[in-house]
């Protein structure tokens, strides 16, 4: 017992040491050692109207497309959406920078997927774009994604996919991944020039389809 | 971090390339990417910005490079350039018209400092179009042979049917190989 709320004031001091950075570094991310509480930026820290547009989720071995989302593109002139957007941003500020999956328990036998997202850069070029993803289970790190754009190019719209193989879990770890749900999650750090500009958090589910 | 671990994670990192597809607008570049990787063809728009894809293959990591070939995005071309190690130049064999255009491009391309270390893949895109050049014709009239710089070869090959496709991008990938990896 002790010994965790010793391990939980290292982790939270070294996450307000951290948020409390004028400017926060790839490394500074790397040292976390689980998801954090708090979104390490504020929304406005992206001045480079980096927006995301599509998330995509290929399985290489049938080719089927387990999952695809994309924003309906700014200049529809449908009022209704325009609305719905509106309040939900009214109401919680970070709306855009959370998303949820729920998938099926097949979703974690997968062996090789193809992950896409899509975005668009404002009028400003971007100068080494640079992602860093960390996936944990509870307080166990899953995988890191690590990756780096470079130069983006104004008003550029800009696709990227990873093919992986899909880590090789332990069994029982998957049992009880399926059993909790949400508590997979990830966190996506964005940087340009090494500063951070954008954090995104996601959540994960794999009881689709089975009965509570 | 033993001395092992440190020598198999530069080995890890030695088996990286980084692969720059370019060419003029139309020229098929995304299409070739997402065939090359499993992908529907039928919905592929212009390139305004890049692709990337990245993946396994032969025991490499490609880290592969699309960026867009209209006439307002060449300017930016390089800044992709930095740490390439094979380039990949896509015609369209067909459009008679702009092989000229086509060519002063490639050459321009090859004259630049940061892709003097590349090897150079041209693909004939396109030959399931009737009226489409053959590779050997394209050779001379893209003056292939006058490139004493870069290592270098021309395939045909047809992004929408697929073929050859494979052929041209392991040819590539040995060749990069063979000059980077020799050390293994």
């Amino acid at each position: 017992m002790s010994v965790v709320s010793e391990q939980c004031k290292y982790q939270n001091k070294l996450i307000d040491t951290i948020a409390n950075k004028k400017v926060i570094t790839p490394d500074d991310v790397l040292r976390i050692p689980n998801i954090t509480d708090t979104y390490l930026c504020s929304p406005e820290a992206n001045i480079f109207e980096i927006d995301f547009t599509k998330f995509k989720i290929r399985d290489l071995e049938s080719g089927a497309v387990l999952f695809e989302i994309a924003k309906p593109s700014s200049d529809s002139n449908d009022e209704s959406d325009n609305k719905i957007v509106e309040t939900e941003e009214a109401i919680d500020p970070n709306a855009g920078r959370f998303v949820r999956y729920q998938f099926t328990p097949q979703f974690l036998k997968l062996k090789m997927v193809g992950a896409t997202v899509e975005f668009t850069v404002g009028s400003r070029p971007v100068n080494r774009f640079r992602m860093i993803e960390r996936h944990f289970y509870r307080d166990k790190l899953l995988k890191t994604f690590d990756f780096e754009f470079g130069f983006c190019i104004p008003y550029s719209k800009n696709t990227c996919e990873h093919i992986y193989e899909f880590p090789n879990l332990p069994p029982e770890l998957i049992t009880e991944m399926i059993a909790s749900p949400f508590e997979t999650r990830s966190d996506s750090f964005y940087f340009v020039d090494d500063c951070l500009i954008m954090h995104n958090k996601a959540d994960y589910a794999y009881n689709g389809g089975l009965t509570a | 971090m033993g001395f092992l671990t440190v020598l198999r994670k530069m080995k890890q990192k030695e088996k990286e390339m980084r692969i720059l597809m370019l060419g003029l607008d139309n020229a098929g570049k995304t299409t070739i990417l997402k065939r090359f990787n499993g992908e529907e063809i039928d919905t592929i728009s212009p390139t305004l910005g890049f692709n990337i894809k990245t993946l396994e293959h032969r025991d490499y990591k490609l880290n592969m490079w699309d960026v867009g070939g209209q006439k307002s995005l060449r300017s930016y071309w390089r800044n992709y350039f930095e740490c390439t190690d094979g380039l990949i130049w896509v015609v369209d064999s067909a459009d008679k018209r702009r092989l000229e255009d086509c060519m002063t491009e490639l050459h321009k391309l090859l004259k630049e400092e940061r892709l003097a270390g590349a090897t150079l893949l041209v693909f004939a895109n396109k030959q399931d179009l009737p009226g489409a050049f053959p590779a050997e014709d394209l050779k001379n009239i893209l003056e292939l042979d006058k490139i004493k710089t870069h290592h270098w070869k021309i395939v045909w090959c047809s992004a929408v049917t697929g073929e050859n496709l494979l052929n041209g991008i392991d040819w590539l990938i040995d060749d990069i190989a063979a000059r980077i990896f020799t050390l293994d």
